[in-house]
């Protein structure tokens, strides 16, 4: 296609970078409300889009990666959405309406929808030791993990936000052994009260994860390749002391991933600042998803919205109001830790359809 | 002139002096144009370094040599290497869209101070003795550069400074966490030993005991304000008035370039158990990383508007975040909340949204209505800028609206005799643009003085083959290391080690060197296009018109696809990356590279 071709007498371009929840559902809504468009998903996965809160199965016994897709192939055929995989948005050129991918191809675009989410976030003060994480935010990244981990291994968790608890649950379940350090993020994105999180740790250990008190020991200040005959990596504290895994995973909640955005013009904060409608500073872009900051009449702020009930309604709307509707984001997610029967911690956060 | 090269009459290629190897002086406007145009990163520094011939020398471990090139455009590379605003790097090539990231220039400017030999010699050029005697008052940047070019130039130059010791923001603003006050110390003495005298502990105003300026002015035959730009812009607040001093009112505020200039002049300073920092500057993160080595336990830097619109390198930022400070957006200080004894409990914030765009470039923030909310806090620095105070002057100079003194064409003000330069002319800029804005002066002043001109030429140099391997385009960009963060608790202690040789060899070898310049003799050319079939990218055109500016500069290539009319094929020096595979591939040799930078000559 001609990246800076006027679509004026074509079919209208849409392109959507990122292949999670929001894209897609974006994409699927798109579809049926211009029929003759054309929609363009880019994504940095070679893998076509699959269901990332089912990922933890991964851990349970080799399942191919096949039972993991959300819709096969044949569904982006018959709705002819073109899927580009395995390709790295590096910048978007807003006044040309081009997105550029690292090996420098343009894609034009007349609405661009950005739905990539966000990465893992790891503290600047860890990041000298980024090669000795274990991630979890994708299948790829999740299939290494699990090939790093022993039967009954020991996974050090730094952090523990909503992911990573979601993920010890499963391993708990193959009898793995969880430590958590603790951390102002651990049951992130939940908000609690001092009581309420005491009690949630309460219930943590319950469940059969050992606690450690980051904030007692000065946080951690390192992660290091353990010594022969020891577990595969070594936690270090600020305040002393260490202890040992065969694997450490950060989960200290998500980095919007806005990278290619900066210098755009287009405003930005933790992520794309976007209104109700989900329309960035720039009317031709949209954002939707974890990599978006909407205001909040209510709380006069910016504020992210998480959880697949979000995320989803998110790329509803945005292709709603892509294709000149006005619809308003308005969060139907609930946002309480609750309990199961057995008193362990049980979040809306874990929950899609 | 270099436009003669592909003229018709010269397309004998026995005539062709790039083809003989002889070196070409060329004062065509195009020339000129295309130097501006092609080194960005050169444009980009506002001391015109000579940034690719020095990453050259550092690539071929000719530390020395770099260092001297680096010190023909800016007196202090050692410093200049560790704290500068780096917009060479902004601009570089490398960096831009698809070329990954820019070069660490500045990371390598350190690396030539580093590692020149321990027995490198300076090179000076001297001009004789004029016999003329220049006042330089501040020896800071600006000033220490001025007197330094003064001096070169033959001037007696004797510089007047407040301070006990000169360095100005170097030495009284810049933690040394940041700039080792040894590094800055051999500098500055290399600097001012060309016979310039230091007067420190001197203050020139008008209070009781300072020497006056019109005093200076019947003493010597010009003088120079290098100043700066040293009183800090106080932060409108609710419940106190306009223009005051909050410092005043609160124990428990500090302005930032204050509380810096007290730590280096040697006071015991303290914080809270929670700093607030309001600002976006260097020196808004160099208090924040004080703060936090003084024991400050939640150090926060508010930010009117985002991370992305702060003018600080990314560098910097980071290391900030990694020493445990946090950054957050989008808030206007509104107010002070204390307790009964006065004593600072908290700072309330107004909610903004992004806004439109200053005419500096920087962003606008919106203040919410309704928004308000309160941190909690201890203490509080403010550090939203600097501006300069006039008030020393005992005679009456043409300001600006905001304050910053007027210079002429010829650099002086409006009292004869009397010239300025720097941030005390600007406003609070950056240590890069001090130095070029005050050598740019001192030129001025011995024009002046003397009478005497200097102008550029572009010196071009042949260059027998492409001097780069396509291989260095995958180098990633080599990490400044640091040391751990345990070992960051003291104020002394620096944080950057500076690269050893290999990283440094490493990283000069990303460098493009834009200052080649491959070009097509369109008069030998056979239009085969195999330049064309191995260009990696798209930088070999074919043009029906190129249209030349009147500074000499390239407007866009009018390219065509319709071979009648091809009037050219041409190098889109915009495009090309100094790979060299068209000069390789060409069966005809009709392409040749030159070296091109700018040369100072009399005259």
């Amino acid at each position: 296609m001609n990246a800076s071709a006027s679509s004026a007498q074509g079919p209208r371009r849409y392109v959507i970078i990122g292949n999670g929840v929001a894209g897609n559902q974006a994409a699927e809504l798109l579809r049926e409300r211009d029929p003759d468009s054309r929609i363009t998903i880019l994504t940095n996965s070679r893998l076509l889009f699959y269901n990332r809160y089912l990922l933890p199965q991964l851990f349970k016994g080799h399942q191919s990666w096949h039972a993991f897709l959300a819709n096969p192939p044949e569904y982006y055929v018959q709705r002819r959405i073109e899927v580009r995989r395995d390709c790295r948005v590096v910048s978007v050129d807003t006044r040309n309406k081009q997105v550029k991918l690292a090996h420098n191809e343009p894609i034009g675009y007349d609405a661009l929808l950005v739905a990539t989410g966000g990465r893992s976030h790891l503290p600047e003060d860890l990041a000298d030791c980024r090669s000795l994480f274990h991630h979890f935010g994708t299948y790829e990244a999740a299939v290494t993990t699990r090939k790093a981990l022993p039967d009954n291994g020991t996974v050090v968790m730094l952090g523990g936000d909503m992911i990573g608890l979601d993920l010890a649950r499963t391993l708990l379940a193959v009898s793995c052994r969880v430590i958590l350090v603790t951390h102002e993020t651990t049951f992130w994105p939940h908000k609690l009260t001092a009581e309420e999180r005491a009690d949630a740790l309460a219930a943590l250990e319950k469940m059969g994860i050992e606690l450690i008190d980051g904030d007692a020991r000065g946080g951690v200040t390192s992660v290091e390749a353990g010594a022969p005959g020891l577990p595969a990596r070594r936690v270090v504290f600020r305040q002393g002391g260490d202890l040992y895994g065969d694997v450490v995973m950060p989960f200290y909640g998500l980095t919007p991933l806005v990278e290619f955005m900066v210098g755009t013009g287009t405003d930005i904060e933790r992520g794309l600042l976007v209104n109700t409608t989900l329309r960035t500073s720039d009317p031709s872009i949209y954002a939707a998803g974890d990599v978006c900051q909407i205001w909040s009449e209510q709380d006069h702020a910016y504020r992210f919205y998480y959880g697949y009930k979000n995320v989803r309604a998110m790329g509803a709307v945005a292709a709603i109001n892509m294709t000149g509707g006005h619809e308003h984001f308005a969060t139907t997610q609930e946002e309480t830790l609750g309990r199961d029967g057995q008193g362990h911690i049980d979040s809306p956060f874990w929950a899609c359809e | 002139m270099r436009g003669d090269h592909v003229s018709p009459e010269k397309s004998d290629p026995s005539q062709d002096p790039f083809r003989q190897g002889t070196i070409h002086y060329s004062d065509d406007p195009r020339d000129a144009g295309w130097v501006r145009q092609n080194i960005p990163c050169q444009t980009a520094c506002p001391a015109g370094t000579n940034v690719p011939a020095y990453i050259r020398a550092i690539a071929e471990g000719q530390h020395g040599q770099a260092y001297e090139i680096n010190r023909e455009a800016n007196v202090l590379p050692g410093v200049l290497g560790r704290i500068c605003s780096r917009p060479c790097e902004s601009a570089c090539r490398h960096g831009w869209a698809g070329n990954g990231d820019p070069v660490g220039i500045c990371n390598l400017k350190r690396s030539a101070a580093d590692m020149k030999d321990a027995s490198h010699r300076i090179t000076e050029r001297l001009y004789a003795p004029t016999g003329k005697r220049v006042a330089v008052v501040g020896a800071g940047p600006a000033g220490v550069a001025a007197a330094y070019d003064l001096s070169l130039l033959g001037h007696d130059v004797t510089i007047f400074e407040r301070e006990e010791k000169p360095g100005g923001m170097l030495r009284y603003g810049i933690p040394e966490f940041r700039l080792p006050r040894s590094m800055l110390e051999i500098e500055l003495h290399n600097a001012l030993r060309l016979g310039v005298q230091l007067r420190t502990g001197i203050a020139v105003g008008a209070g009781k005991g300072a020497m006056r300026v019109s005093t200076l002015l019947a003493d010597f035959d010009a003088v120079l304000l290098a100043t700066g730009c040293m009183a800090p812009v106080y932060l409108p607040l609710r419940g106190v008035p306009e223009g005051a001093d909050l410092t005043q009112h609160c124990q428990d505020v500090e302005y930032g370039l204050g509380f810096l200039m007290d730590l280096h002049r040697g006071q015991n300073k303290r914080v809270g158990r929670r700093v607030a920092v309001v600002g976006a500057g260097f020196t808004a993160l160099d208090c924040a990383r004080v703060a936090r080595r003084l024991g400050g336990q939640e150090v926060t830097i508010h930010l009117r508007t985002s991370e992305e619109y702060i003018p600080v390198t990314s560098e910097e930022l980071f290391e900030t975040k990694r020493e445990g400070i946090r950054i957050k957006g989008l808030r206007t200080p509104v107010a002070l909340r204390t307790d009964e004894n006065g004593r600072l409990t908290g700072v309330e914030f107004v909610q903004n949204r992004l806004g439109g765009w200053r005419e500096n470039g920087r962003r606008l923030a919106a203040p919410i209505e309704g928004s308000e909310f309160v941190e909690a806090c201890d203490t509080l620095i403010i550090a939203i800028g600097q501006k300069t105070v006039n008030d020393f002057l005992d005679m009456r100079v043409e300001v600006d609206r905001s304050g910053n003194v007027r210079v002429a064409e010829n650099g002086m003000t409006s009292v004869h005799g009397l010239f300025a330069a720097g941030d005390y002319v600007h406003g609070a800029s950056t240590a890069i643009e001090a130095i070029g804005h005050a050598r740019k002066i001192a030129d001025k002043i011995d024009t002046w003085l003397v009478n005497r001109k200097r102008h550029r030429m572009v010196r071009m140099e042949p260059v027998a083959a492409p001097p780069r391997e396509p291989a260095h385009d995958f180098i990633p960009r080599q990490h400044m290391p640091t040391i751990p963060l345990p070992e960051r608790h003291q104020l002394t202690h620096e944080v950057e080690c500076g690269y050893n040789r290999d990283l440094a060899g490493e990283e000069a070898k990303r460098c493009y060197l834009c200052d080649l310049r491959y070009q097509i003799d369109v008069n030998r050319c056979i239009y085969c296009r195999a330049c064309i079939e191995v260009a990696p990218r798209n930088c070999i055109k074919l043009v029906c018109d190129v249209e030349v500016k009147p500074d000499g500069t390239h407007g866009p290539l009018q390219e065509t696809k319709e071979w009648q009319k091809v009037a050219a094929i041409w190098i889109d020096n915009n495009e090309c990356i100094r790979c060299g595979a068209c000069f390789k591939v060409c069966p005809v040799h009709c392409i040749s590279i030159t070296r091109n930078h700018f040369v100072t000559v009399d005259g």
